[in-house]
């Protein structure tokens, strides 16, 4: 059984850590998209953030002073035994949350959406938000913590629901037509990931889109053909719309294209986008279920 | 890394005149900071903090980490915020406060641009991720206002700063727009990308509502 204590210190080390270091995919993918681009500007976007990217992992500062949503994604076996039961996942985040605040790892950002209240530690009905999953017959605990940056949130999410008869026409022209507009002056902060849902009802789509965008290993493709085809495709293309990183004059808006599907009603096509911004923030931790031992890391 | 013109705040007009769209500078002197909310209570309530706005003129739009060391305020990172969020509220505040240098992320809009160009000011706008290296550039935290109502994230603070950025002039004192006149080359770009979606010119989303 995983004791509660330690399902508390992996949330907090990989929430800190994940505000502190720059995945080592992401990282990669960036000093490729310097080298590419021929702006100035462009150029600089991307130095500019590397060195502060490399500020934040000598501890003098953040990868990003907005710290945005705490998320958690967590993986659970069908073995997997937590103590307490799984309801004490939600009181570890919290915990979790709190102390990371405290401690300036993250900036106290959530709010009553109608008061604007701010309790000053993140803490408040539905965050931080836990997304649980059931998978294999293991018995460990998976936990990806992701604090979500506002700019990639509130410009990149969009939400449309297609008809049968709009096709991958109407897919791609959807997707497209909102990277454009989330690039614009560098709202989402490209280069972006951009997540996409097919199918599923709305709130499915969406968590779909969110996942993509956020659980996936950048420069990896869909299993499906169709869909990874799809993903090349857009991927390239984008690169000719002249948007380049923070919405500069180059190449590289989009760092990765994720599709995920799921079924949908044979009347609808709900296709839904969620960009996650340049620094791809998340860090995972493996809580085994022999020893409670956890392991940390930025590779997915 | 290219060419930086340092500014001194308050930035004098014929400074600000100077500016041409997509250069680049950094500023020094003393700034304030502000989010949504300085923005809403100073036009809606007008509640505003008892500063000099003729000594104190370079509005920073951010919601900076701060930590509190002793008696002393220290930042952990100031990332400009997203100023287009602003757009219903910032050519207001630059009128009502006289501002000749905005500071932010992303671009403010026309109504923005145009209030802007009647003070002869501009926006600047951030390079990249920078919160770590601004932070080095605060030289002093002067003081705080509606720390208490407010919180951290959205109140207002004043500070002095040295060789602060690199910024880059994406509005200038005529009102003119960096990612405007990129956009329009950006649109002329995306019958490009259409095209190799194959995505016909005159395609149109099923319709289920009347016009």
């Amino acid at each position: 059984m995983i004791s509660y204590s330690r399902v508390e210190t992996a949330m907090y080390e990989a929430m800190k850590t994940a505000a502190l270091k720059m995945p080592p995919d992401v990282l990669d993918v960036l000093q490729k998209a310097m080298k590419e681009e021929s702006d100035p500007l462009a150029k600089m976007h991307l130095e500019l953030s590397l060195q502060n990217a490399m500020f934040a992992s000598e501890g003098k500062g953040l990868i990003c002073g907005d710290t945005g949503f705490p998320l958690f994604f967590v993986k659970a076996g069908n073995r997997t035994e937590v103590e307490g039961g799984f309801g004490r996942l939600w009181d570890a985040a919290r915990a979790a949350v709190a102390k990371a605040t405290a401690e300036s790892f993250l900036r106290p950002t959530m709010v009553d959406p109608l008061t604007r209240s701010n309790p000053g530690n993140n803490i408040f009905r539905g965050m931080p938000k836990v997304e649980l999953s059931f998978e294999g017959e293991g018995n460990s605990l998976e936990i990806i913590a992701a604090p979500k940056g506002g700019g990639s949130e509130i410009f990149g999410t969009f939400y449309k629901m297609l008809f049968p008869s709009d096709g991958k026409t109407g897919i791609m022209k959807f997707i497209i037509e909102c990277i454009k507009d989330g690039c614009y002056a560098g709202k989402i902060c490209p280069p972006a990931i951009v997540g996409v849902g097919i199918g599923g009802t709305a709130d499915l789509c969406m968590k779909l889109a969110k996942e993509a965008a956020l659980l996936r290993t950048v420069g990896t493709h869909s299993s499906i053909p169709e869909i990874a085809e799809m993903e090349t495709k857009l991927l390239s293309a984008i690169r000719e719309s002249g948007i380049g990183p923070m919405g500069s004059k180059g190449i590289n808006a989009v760092m990765a294209l994720n599709i995920e599907t799921a079924a949908t009603h044979t009347a609808a096509l709900p296709v839904a986008v969620n960009a996650q911004c340049l620094v791809g923030r998340r860090w995972k931790a493996i809580i085994s279920g022999d020893d409670s031992k956890i392991t940390y890391t930025g590779t997915l | 890394m290219s060419f930086i013109k340092c500014l001194q705040l308050p930035l004098r007009k014929e400074e600000a005149a100077s500016l041409k769209l997509g250069e680049i500078v950094n500023v020094s002197g003393k700034i304030f900071t502000g989010r949504s909310r300085f923005h809403i209570r100073a036009i809606e309530s007008n509640i505003l903090p008892p500063i000099d706005f003729a000594s104190v003129n370079c509005f920073f739009h951010v919601g900076p980490v701060m930590k509190k060391d002793g008696e002393e305020w220290k930042i952990v990172s100031i990332e400009p915020t997203s100023s287009i969020r602003f757009e219903r509220y910032g050519a207001d505040v630059i009128r009502k406060l006289n501002l000749r240098t905005i500071i932010g992320k992303t671009t403010m809009g026309r109504r923005t641009a145009e209030a802007l160009r009647e003070t002869g000011g501009v926006y600047l706008s951030k390079i990249g991720l920078c919160g770590n290296m601004l932070g080095t550039q605060v030289k002093k935290v002067h003081d705080v206002f509606f720390l208490e109502e407010l919180g951290k994230t959205e109140a207002c603070w004043v500070m002095e700063v040295e060789n602060f950025g690199p910024f880059f002039v994406a509005i200038d004192s005529n009102g003119r727009s960096y990612f405007e006149d990129m956009n329009a080359e950006v649109s002329d770009r995306m019958k490009k990308v259409n095209e190799m979606l194959g995505i016909p010119s005159e395609y149109a989303y099923t319709k289920v509502n009347p016009d």
